[in-house]
């Protein structure tokens, strides 16, 4: 403990007419010593017997540092200082009282410190483990996407997943012996002898299209969630049962750039701001320009090669991963729906959810979302 | 469609790599699969859509690059030597009885051909093609129909009886041995070729030639068919005779009319390259279904409205004319580019049945021009948008299911009849598939539950012993003809409920964990009542049904051990299933009239009640007694402790109830609590025959 010098001690014992100070300006450095030294005092004080010793050098009531101060230079101090030593007097004390008190509490904490390790927590124990639930993977990406779209005005509505072929089909401008319909195996409900309709499982989310058109006028921006079904044979990427998000949004002023700025705002907020997009024409009955909407490979970054060399296994090397077919509304399908394709334009996407999860969290096999394997289901809380 | 690259030189001189190719391809609309490189040169495997038939064959595909790159087309002027001596018409007779499903036949007569196999560069490309090479005949159909787009079939000339082709609709049962050596029976409305007084079918129009006629190594003389047949029809047929060939992809999707006769000249002349012979003069060419070009107009003032950004004039016009659309400017404004009046007519070309609105075209020109060069912008907004009604509702029930430590689960509703039935309310119909894929997948689940235990059996069969999970779906069930989806909630519990840890002892789920979770959702709903009673798969000793405002939403219990043990789940299993509209307009209704109570300002005091109850009084009957007494200072009463056994008379209990009392206007004094007490004791006693125990 560095402990100040006899003298530096004796200053405060002495008037100031015998340090030779006459002038107020001669004060400050004066008190700028004495509360350095102070400071390097309170640093040395680690524990309670010398913390006291401290304090009492300071704040004794007797013969204490502040003590000696006020009696020896404030109270003999001409008119002219007796004002700038009080100033700085209680300045000083100030700090000392604060620091010593301080120095205290760190001091009592550090007690605690030092308890036996017998009375220690092991910080390395669990705590008690309450067992805590978790959402499905595809409600949360399907929650997320909700939350992008419903952020740009998109409301949210649900529908029938056991459908007609009109609105799964006709009324999508898709007529019976259509090719596309080769492309959705469709499941039949075995219905009585007599039924009107026969029912099918919808094979998208696009009849909702058809069913909100009819109930609504526009303007129209709706998403829809749901499961969809196609009469696959199951394996590590198909299966019969997986969920799309379908979009649709109908006024009488959108075009394609609020189309492909709409999906771009998406993808930046589902995948981030550094994936880029792209849209490739393509064809769909029910809209005209159809567009298949790529994004960069999130696996090699769009470079389409792999990590360890070679080529990109999830994008084939291409730098581009295929998600989702979209496009402008086919003026055929507001015809079903008593809207004037004059007047409205508008577009529509159809998303597919596990692919996506799949994608985002690198699941290589779709059957894990339909197991429900507790393990699985606690990867993500 | 494999695109040989090689071969598009032969329509376009295009100096792009392949892959560069492929890419600008892909970006224009046709969808690429990928390119390999063989002994042949690139190969491009492109998917072409369905709605594109002209782009199933090279010149298509050189076309459309023509556009891209802004690359002259070379046309197809194919121009056989004819024979002077001898004309098709006199030696060919078509007729066509059904132009509904045929509408265009034409025949080409080549004499004393020499079949062989074919000369080496021609079996290349079949082979980079994928098509197996035959003879010099045949390849040159196939050859034709990649480079064209359109399929064509040859006949052996004499063996056509009377030289002679009727293209009529199949008979009832109508039998034909195709040229795979399959006999097969054809259904009215299949396009049948017929030959001589027409009663042997000797091919399937658009989909396959019969064995009957077909080339061999001895035929000397062909009859070449090239025709044009009806997409629907075709489609319809193929798919009722399970036959998909390459002429019924191509005629299915809808091929170009006026091609037939192209087509036609062209393999006459790579029939004569290839085997010699002679052609005779002309074409038979019976052509009921000729239709006159449609005339299109497209006005930027539509392109603009549906594209939000224009395209240039000379964009707008080289494209159209590459792919075949002769755009004229036709607006009063004709000398003035880039006005806002711009129309152009277009005649759609033949081969591009597809395009026959404004919006075709609007999309011809866009892709072609480049859909990237149309800015991305978020549209404006222009009203609120707004959640699923019950959105609050069920989210509040899904965190609160997981902060009791469930997991939500997601199931396929396709299960095995057996085990639906297992769960199915006696007076339910089913909502069975007509085409399931499977047995075990037949009908759709009439109830959560069997799902429910499905995935619990899974994880039982995993080694996950302690499962909590929870679906929020549907279930789906017929009312006659009518499908009728409910939303559900089912919970499924099975295991220790707490796990033996550092800090606490091992406990099993019981009914009781059950009981309270679903109370606890409850809550949210101003408060959930329990009946007995319950389906038969419950355990009768432990099940109940759930009500809301004495409107039943559900039950939940014990699985039997009858089922139980059905579905090899060895431990005790607890369901429950509740009905979500009434739960979610529950939620939704207390969420509105709940109001602020004000907190008491005097103290409440507890006082127990240790009772000696009589098995089969319940603990509401107790509440009851006491709930009688109108004593308006009860704030409470709760169960806090039960025990039967040692010290406790034989058919009954002891049972610790706690009442709270509290006053709104003071601090209770002890002589009304002795009142109080004194009360509900005599009360118990007379109403329950209840015993008060020395505590």
């Amino acid at each position: 403990m560095t402990m100040s010098t006899p003298e530096e001690k004796n200053k405060t014992g002495l008037p100031l007419v015998h340090l030779g100070i006459a002038r107020p300006e001669e004060l400050a450095p004066l008190f700028a010593d004495l509360r350095g030294r102070f400071d390097e005092e309170c640093a040395c004080a680690c524990d309670e017997s010398s913390w006291k010793q401290f304090r009492d050098t300071w704040l004794g009531r007797k013969s204490g540092v502040l003590t000696q101060i006020t009696d020896n230079w404030l109270k003999p101090a001409t008119q002219e200082l007796k004002r700038v030593v009080g100033q700085e007097l209680n300045q000083l004390r100030a700090h000392v009282e604060s620091n010593i008190e301080e120095r205290r509490k760190s001091i009592e904490a550090g007690a605690d410190e030092t308890a036996s390790a017998r009375e220690r927590v092991d910080l390395s124990l669990p705590g008690v483990i309450r067992p805590i639930g978790s959402h499905h993977l595809i409600r949360q990406v399907l929650q997320q996407i909700e939350d992008i779209f419903f952020s740009i005005g998109f409301s949210v509505v649900e529908g029938p997943e056991i459908e007609t072929p009109y609105y799964n089909f006709e009324a999508l401008n898709i007529p019976e012996f259509h090719p596309v319909r080769d492309d959705m195996d469709t499941f039949y409900l075995d219905l009585p002898k007599g039924a009107p309709q026969p029912l099918l499982l919808r094979t998208h989310t696009s009849p909702m299209q058809i069913r909100t058109m009819e109930k609504r006028q526009p303007p129209v921006r709706v998403i829809v969630p749901g499961k969809v079904y196609r009469r696959d044979n199951p394996d590590a990427t198909h299966s019969f049962i997986f969920h799309q998000v379908e979009g649709l949004a109908v006024d009488n002023d959108i075009t394609f750039c609020d189309f492909t700025g709409t999906i771009e705002y998406f993808v930046k907020q589902f995948f981030g701001p550094g994936v880029k997009t792209r849209f490739r024409p393509s064809y769909f009955p029910f809209t005209e320009p159809s567009v298949e909407f790529d994004v960069s490979c999130i696996f090699c970054g769009g470079s389409g090669a792999a990590a360890g060399g070679g080529t990109c296994s999830k994008c084939k090397g291409s730098g581009w991963i295929e998600l989702f077919g979209a496009g402008m509304v086919d003026p055929a399908v507001y015809g079903f729906v008593k809207y004037d394709p004059k007047k409205v334009s508008g577009f529509a996407f159809g998303m597919g959810i596990d692919r996506l999860a799949m994608l985002k969290y690198g699941i290589d096999d779709i059957q894990v979302f339909f197991q429900n394997d507790a393990r699985f289901l606690r990867q993500f809380p | 469609m494999k695109i040989v690259y090689n071969w598009l030189k032969d329509f376009v001189d295009v100096k792009a790599t392949p892959d560069e190719l492929a890419s600008r391809l892909a970006l224009s609309g046709t969808n690429i699969g990928g390119i390999e490189n063989g002994p042949h040169g690139a190969v491009i495997d492109a998917e072409v859509s369905s709605n594109r038939p002209d782009s199933l064959g090279h010149y298509g595909i050189a076309r459309e690059i023509s556009a891209i790159y802004k690359l002259p087309l070379k046309p197809v002027t194919p121009k056989p030597k004819e024979s002077t001596a001898a004309k098709a018409a006199d030696a060919a007779h078509v007729e066509i009885q059904s132009p509904e499903l045929c509408g265009r036949f034409t025949a080409r007569v080549i004499r004393g051909a020499k079949i062989q196999p074919s000369p080496q560069w021609l079996k290349d490309r079949l082979e980079a093609s994928g098509v197996a090479s035959i003879n010099n005949v045949v390849d040159a159909t196939n050859y034709v129909m990649l480079e064209l787009g359109h399929a064509l079939h040859a006949f052996d000339y004499d063996k056509v009886r009377d030289h002679r082709i009727v293209v009529r609709r199949a008979k009832p049962s109508e039998k034909i041995r195709t040229l795979d050596g399959i006999e097969r029976i054809l259904a009215p409305g299949i396009c049948v070729i017929s030959d001589g007084d027409s009663s042997r079918a000797v091919g399937i129009g658009g989909i396959m030639g019969g064995a009957e006629t077909e080339i061999s190594f001895s035929t000397k003389n062909i009859l070449l068919e090239c025709a044009w047949f009806e997409p629907v029809a075709i489609r319809r047929a193929a798919r009722a005779l399970k036959l998909h060939t390459e002429a019924s992809t191509r005629f299915g999707r809808g091929a170009d009319p006026e091609m037939a006769e192209l087509a036609s000249r062209r393999c006459s002349e790579l029939i004569l390259q290839l085997a010699g012979g002679e052609l005779l003069s002309g074409v038979v060419d019976i052509y009921p279904g000729k239709r006159a070009p449609k005339k299109i107009l497209l006005t930027r003032a539509e392109l603009l409205r549906i594209m939000g950004a224009d395209v240039p004039d000379k964009e707008i016009e080289s494209s159209l004319s590459a792919l075949g659309f002769s755009p004229v400017r036709v607006d009063q404004n004709r000398g003035a580019e880039g006005s806002l009046l711009a129309a152009w007519e277009c005649t759609q070309p033949s081969w591009r049945a597809d395009v026959e609105r404004e919006i075709d075209l609007i999309e011809e020109v866009a892709r072609i021009y480049g859909l990237d060069k149309f800015p991305p912008r978020l549209p404006a907004a222009r009203q609120g948008a707004a959640r699923l009604p019950h959105y609050e509702a069920e989210a509040r029930l899904r965190e609160r299911l997981i902060g009791l430590g469930y997991q939500e689960i997601l199931t396929i509703p396709h299960v095995a009849e057996d085990r639906d039935a297992l769960f199915r309310p006696p007076d339910v119909q089913p909502a069975r598939l007509a085409n399931p894929l499977s047995e075990e997948a037949n009908v759709l689940k009439s109830t959560g539950i069997v799902t429910m235990t499905t995935a619990l059996e899974w994880n039982l069969n995993r080694g996950q012993r302690n499962v909590r999970l929870f679906e929020i779906g549907r279930h789906y069930r017929l009312r006659g003809s009518e499908s009728i989806e409910t939303p559900i909630l089912t919970i499924g519990a099975t295991g220790q409920a707490r796990e033996k840890g550092l800090y606490e002892t091992a406990r099993e789920y019981s009914f009781a964990d059950l009981k309270g979770d679903i109370d606890a959702l409850g809550a949210f709903a101003g408060g959930s009542t329990w009946n007995e009673g319950g389906s038969a798969w419950l355990n009768p000793a432990g099940r109940g049904r759930i009500a809301l405002h004495n409107e039943a939403i559900g039950e939940a219990g014990e699985l039997t051990r009858r089922v139980a043990e059905q579905l090899k789940l060895r431990q005790e299993i607890f369901l429950a299933e509740l009905q979500l509209a009434p739960l979610y307009s529950a939620i939704r209704e207390a969420k509105e009239s709940r109001k602020y109570q004000p907190l008491p300002r005097f103290p409440g005091v507890e006082r127990d009640f240790s009772l000696l109850l009589a098995d089969g009084t319940h603990f509401s009957d107790v509440v009851a007694a006491i709930r009688a007494l109108n004593i308006q200072e009860i704030a409470n009463m709760e169960a806090v402790d039960l025990y039967r056994g040692k010290n406790v008379p034989a058919g009954q209990y002891s049972l610790l109830v706690r009442v709270t009392f509290q006053s709104r206007e003071t601090t209770l004094t002890e002589a009304q609590l002795t009142d109080f007490s004194a009360r509900i004791i005599t009360a118990l006693e007379k109403q329950l025959s209840a015993h008060l125990r020395s505590t």
